[in-house]
């Protein structure tokens, strides 16, 4: 071997010692365009036509996912007490979706955990107060609050990673209402670019609603299935917004009408639906959403990242921006009489804090026997 | 529940220990049958012994040999360590791969299945190939039989290196030189590739000289990778947590061992926290150092003039201090833990340097290339000649194997001891390999992990309590319709979240291994659930189970008082919990012969659920439907 061949080699190894050190450094800072904004986390609250409260919260407070189990909890129609109301017989470590069909009744639809692969659903007519098992959604509901929608008649509409699944009735079978391809390949959708589907919602009327994610900035992606055929049925973005890409976190009922929450870059926008026409509120700034909540007349409630939240009384209304929010706190709940609860969730308690004029006070605790070991 | 599968589980270590003790004797019975034989040959057939001289042994390749035959029996012993056979693949060998890129993760995660497959076969081979590859080496000191250790250690060096180092390693972003990198069993490849080098380059010191060269440069490399910003080494604490360095420190001190020696880890590791940028520097410019010094033992190859001899022997002294306060401060000596496999890559690695200095000066060949082994036997068969000539009329009448034998004996005589104990070596290899490549014909697992989570198969002789429910597609199904066949019945819960589904799993699989006799078995299960039995619930069950397809297969739901009252005949307590718990309910499997008795109850907590433990229980449950079909 010559001189020159063995500084060649050399030069070979290293620069082979430089290739290696380079698969072990940082990364390249990512330069792809953000994702469409993603439904909130499962915690919610919202109250039902029958003037009772219900709350969604994760408990369990432990590292591992399969040990944390979401409760139920319901505020009785004039009473003062919070009760867990989980429907019992499944694991629910994957999280709860809610549906309320009116009055009394509620639908909980169990996101899949572990191997679990599909979704039970149970039913109650009575506030909780017993479940029966309803005929399951084939696979499994996608995590977003309004994956599980009830309209008149007992019809649901369950959003899973095929689309939207409808069926007629409790324990009917499921016919597929829409896929994320075949609603993005409408006119309303090819407008919007649809990514992905959000959320679900029935008219008072009973007409199906979906929402989406939009790749087109300012449109917000709600259709409606007008006998057969989707059409665009969203508000029109505030113009300051309409350079953002818009998704739609929360769609669901309320009174004869609807409400949207929709995320507009770090803007959150609040949208009221009376049958005829949308109200669009002024935007809250918040970059990310730790839960949301729907209260009687319209009303809206955030908990944003951190320990900030903030409330809307109703169509017209501005935010209102709470006192920092009690430690722990999962969602919030709002009364029919402007009440404002933060629900905290540590471990096994729950603990509801009411909003006074001096700050947050302490009204209920609970505790609750969290299985744990029994999904391991 | 999941009880899981412990490393040190009682089942699994005794039959490791059976395993090994079952094969050590083998190891010596055949250790007595060949020194027998060999002494028998000397003694009656005399046949002549070389008396041609044989140059020394270089003492370069007697460090290798001898240095890497002691390494190769302590990780033989390491690896009968009680906790080897159930724990290497899930606490060693996916482990060290979960870092490397996903096709790194396939390949070694491959080998790691296997092993789960036949944990026993699995650990005692690898405790006897190591201990024969150890033993071969040593006591081979010259000719074919050591040139032929020296690639067997290769062989199972790269075998090691591969699957059980996730290739050292080296495509993992973490890469040190301080934890090893590039791996301990290359450098059990590399001096097992030295030790086959034929005689003839014994005694030039060209190879001391490319040796050195090789290992600066690999020094330099390793510079240079420990200098590379970015990834950690140049911190002791980086935003309030550890550095690199600090953290891997920290994971080996928590390592069971004495704790005199955890206290010298831990120390160090909090030295190295404090003034992380300090040690960094130290290690860059102690590898760059010591890599240009071994370098430069290259250059009388290019045409420059050799160093002087003080410095490569102060480079090669620096590099033994520097590799020793390693493997004692940062890679904690590798073998503690109950689950270390080698004593890690600073003594390798040490060795092969040192072997590369001593060769530099090799001692002179005194004799032209001789073969002891075959050599010895020349002048056996040389002395014959007069025997075998006047044999030859008689021999060209009588087959081959008539003659042939007498010649081997005589050869086999004329051996010498090293040549026995490298043969012995080879058959103590062979005894470890064979069982495993057996195993590794069956694609399905060895049962004794099934047996090992669940103990035994209980035997039962009564009369299976009669029932009468509906199946997944609304037919009424009763004990007495399937008369004739045997039954594997279980109860699963259709919204269960772990063992149901893989019990379905071990059932499919069951169906499977029995191939044509699974026309004579059906596979039963029934509802554990008292709020989710509907029809809806078995069928979404048997769709996400994939169990649709599975022609003998029935999944029976009832009323809940039909329910409970058959979970009251088969003794199934169906708990519910509160709070989002689901049901807890037993997990046991029956097994029912065709005149409608039960005779086997198997434990059936699936435990944790790997390919291996499925396909256990599906061996399990398939011997136990056997042997139910063969007495009935």
């Amino acid at each position: 071997m010559s001189a020159r061949q063995a500084g060649w080699a050399a030069a070979g190894v290293l620069a082979a010692a430089v290739a290696v050190a380079g698969c072990g450094s940082k990364p390249a800072p990512s330069t792809a365009t953000p994702p469409a904004p993603a439904p909130p986390p499962l915690a919610t609250s919202f109250a039902s036509t029958a003037g009772s409260s219900w709350a969604v919260v994760e408990m369990g407070g432990s590292a591992a996912q399969e040990e944390d189990f979401w409760q139920l909890f319901v505020l009785p129609a004039g009473t003062a007490k919070w009760k867990l109301a989980t429907p019992l017989g499944v694991a629910d470590n994957g999280g709860l979706v809610v549906a309320s069909p009116g009055g009394e009744s509620l639908v909980t639809g169990f996101r899949p955990s572990q191997l679990l692969a599909y979704s039970p659903l149970a039913a109650s007519s009575d506030d909780g107060a017993s479940w029966s098992s309803a005929g399951p959604v084939n696979s499994g509901l996608t995590s977003a609050p309004d994956a599980l929608a009830a309209g008149p008649g007992g019809s649901l509409i369950a959003l899973t990673s095929g689309g939207a699944e409808l069926g007629q009735r409790l324990g009917a079978s499921w016919t597929r209402l829409s896929s994320t391809r075949s609603l993005a390949a409408t006119q309303a959708g090819r407008a919007c670019g649809v990514s992905a589907l959000t959320g679900a919602a029935f008219t008072s009327s009973g007409t199906p609603i979906l929402a989406a994610s939009c790749s087109r900035p300012g449109v917000a992606g709600i259709f409606a299935d007008r006998g057969g055929s989707w059409s665009a049925a969203g508000p029109a973005v505030p113009a300051s917004l309409d350079h953002q890409d818009v998704g739609v976190l929360r769609l669901t009922a309320a009174g004869p009408g609807l409400i949207a929450l929709l995320q507009a870059g770090k803007n959150i926008v609040a949208a009221w639906y009376d049958g005829t026409r949308w109200t669009v509120s002024a935007p809250l700034h918040a970059a990310t959403l730790k839960s949301t909540a729907i209260g009687p007349g319209g009303s809206v409630g955030v908990i944003l990242n951190g320990s900030h939240g903030a409330t809307l009384a109703g169509p017209g209304a501005a935010w209102h921006v709470l006192p920092a929010l009690p430690k722990w706190a999962a969602t919030l709940a709002l009364g029919s009489s402007g009440q404002v609860d933060a629900i905290a969730a540590n471990g096994g308690t729950f603990t509801d804090w009411r909003l006074a004029p001096a700050g947050w006070s302490l009204a209920q605790t609970v505790h609750v026997a969290i299985p744990y070991g029994s999904s391991s | 529940m999941n009880s899981g599968l412990n490393d040190d589980n009682a089942t699994l270590v005794a039959a490791f220990r059976s395993a090994l003790l079952h094969q050590g004797i083998y190891v010596l019975l055949v250790f007595a049958v060949l020194a027998v034989a060999w002494v028998s040959a000397r003694e009656w057939l005399r046949p002549a012994r070389s008396s041609r001289p044989a140059g020394p042994e270089p003492a370069w390749r007697q460090l290798l040999r001898i240095g890497f035959g002691i390494i190769w029996i302590l990780d033989g012993l390491l690896q009968a360590q009680p906790a080897m056979a159930a724990g290497l693949p899930s606490q060693v060998i996916e482990p060290t791969a979960a870092s490397s890129p996903t096709w790194v993760q396939h390949v070694v995660n491959w080998a790691g299945t296997s092993w789960s497959y036949h944990p026993i076969q699995a650990g005692a081979s690898a405790v006897w190939i190591q201990l024969g590859i150890g033993v071969w080496l040593i006591a081979g000191a010259r000719g074919r039989w050591s040139r032929l250790g020296g690639l067997a250690s290769v062989a199972w060096g790269l075998v090691v290196w591969v699957f059980g180092e996730s290739f050292g390693g080296i495509f993992a972003p973490g890469l040190t030189w301080l934890f090893g990198a590039p791996g301990a069993a290359l450098f059990y490849c590399a001096a097992g590739a030295l030790i086959a080098l034929p005689e003839r380059t014994w005694h030039s010191p060209r190879l001391g000289r490319a040796v050195l060269s090789v290992m600066g440069l690999f020094f330099i490399g390793m510079a240079v990778l420990q200098a590379w910003p970015g990834r950690g080494f140049w911190q002791g604490t980086l935003h309030g947590h550890q550095g690199t360095l600090t953290s891997m420190v920290g994971s080996m001190a928590s390592t069971p061992q004495p704790s005199v020696f955890a206290g010298w880890v831990s120390s160090f590791g909090s030295f190295s926290a404090a003034h992380g940028f300090a040690v960094n520097l130290f290690a860059v410019v102690a590898l760059a150092a010591i890599g240009a010094g071994l370098l430069s033992a290259g250059l009388p190859e290019v045409g420059l003039r050799a160093p002087a001899p003080w410095l490569i022997k102060g480079t090669v002294v620096a590099m033994l201090v520097l590799c020793l306060a390693d493997w004692v401060l940062i890679e904690d000596f590798g073998f503690f833990g109950g689950l270390g496999t080698d004593p890690n890559s600073m003594i390798p690695m040490a060795l092969v340097v040192l072997a590369g200095y001593l060769a530099l000066s090799p001692a002179p060949a005194l004799a032209p290339a001789a073969e002891p082994a075959t050599t010895a036997a020349q002048p056996a068969t040389a002395n014959a000649e007069p025997a075998t000539t006047a044999a030859q009329p008689a021999a060209a009448a009588q087959p081959a194997w008539r003659t042939q034998p007498a010649r081997l004996a005589r050869a086999f005589g004329a051996a010498s001891t090293r040549v026995v104990l490298a043969a012995w070596a080879v058959a103590i290899v062979l005894i470890g390999a064979a069982p495993m490549a057996l195993a590794q014909t069956n694609r399905n697992a060895d049962p004794i992990i099934a047996q090992a989570i669940d103990g035994n198969a209980a035997p039962l002789d009564f009369k299976a309590p009669a029932f009468t429910l509906t199946d997944q597609n609304g037919r009424q199904v009763s004990l007495a319709s399937l008369r004739g066949k045997v039954l594997l019945l279980t109860f699963l819960d259709p919204v269960c979240t772990n063992d149901c589904p893989e019990i379905a799993q071990e059932f499919r699989g069951a169906d499977q291994v029995l191939g044509a006799s699974a026309r004579r078995v059906e596979l039963v299960a029934i509802v554990a659930n008292p709020l989710y039995h509907a029809i809806a619930y078995t069928r979404a069950f048997d769709v996400q189970e994939r169990m649709t397809g599975v022609p003998n297969w029935l999944y029976l739901t009832g009323s809940l008082a039909q329910l409970e009252q058959v979970w009251k005949n088969y003794a199934i307590a169906a708990q519910i919990l509160p709070a989002g718990g689901m049901i807890a309910h037993t997990d046991v499997a029956y097994v029912i012969d065709a005149s409608g008795h039960t005779r086997t109850e198997l434990d059936f907590d699936p435990g944790p659920g790997t390919a291996s433990s499925e396909s256990s229980f599906s061996v399990e449950l398939t011997q136990a439907a056997e042997q139910v079909m063969k007495s009935s």
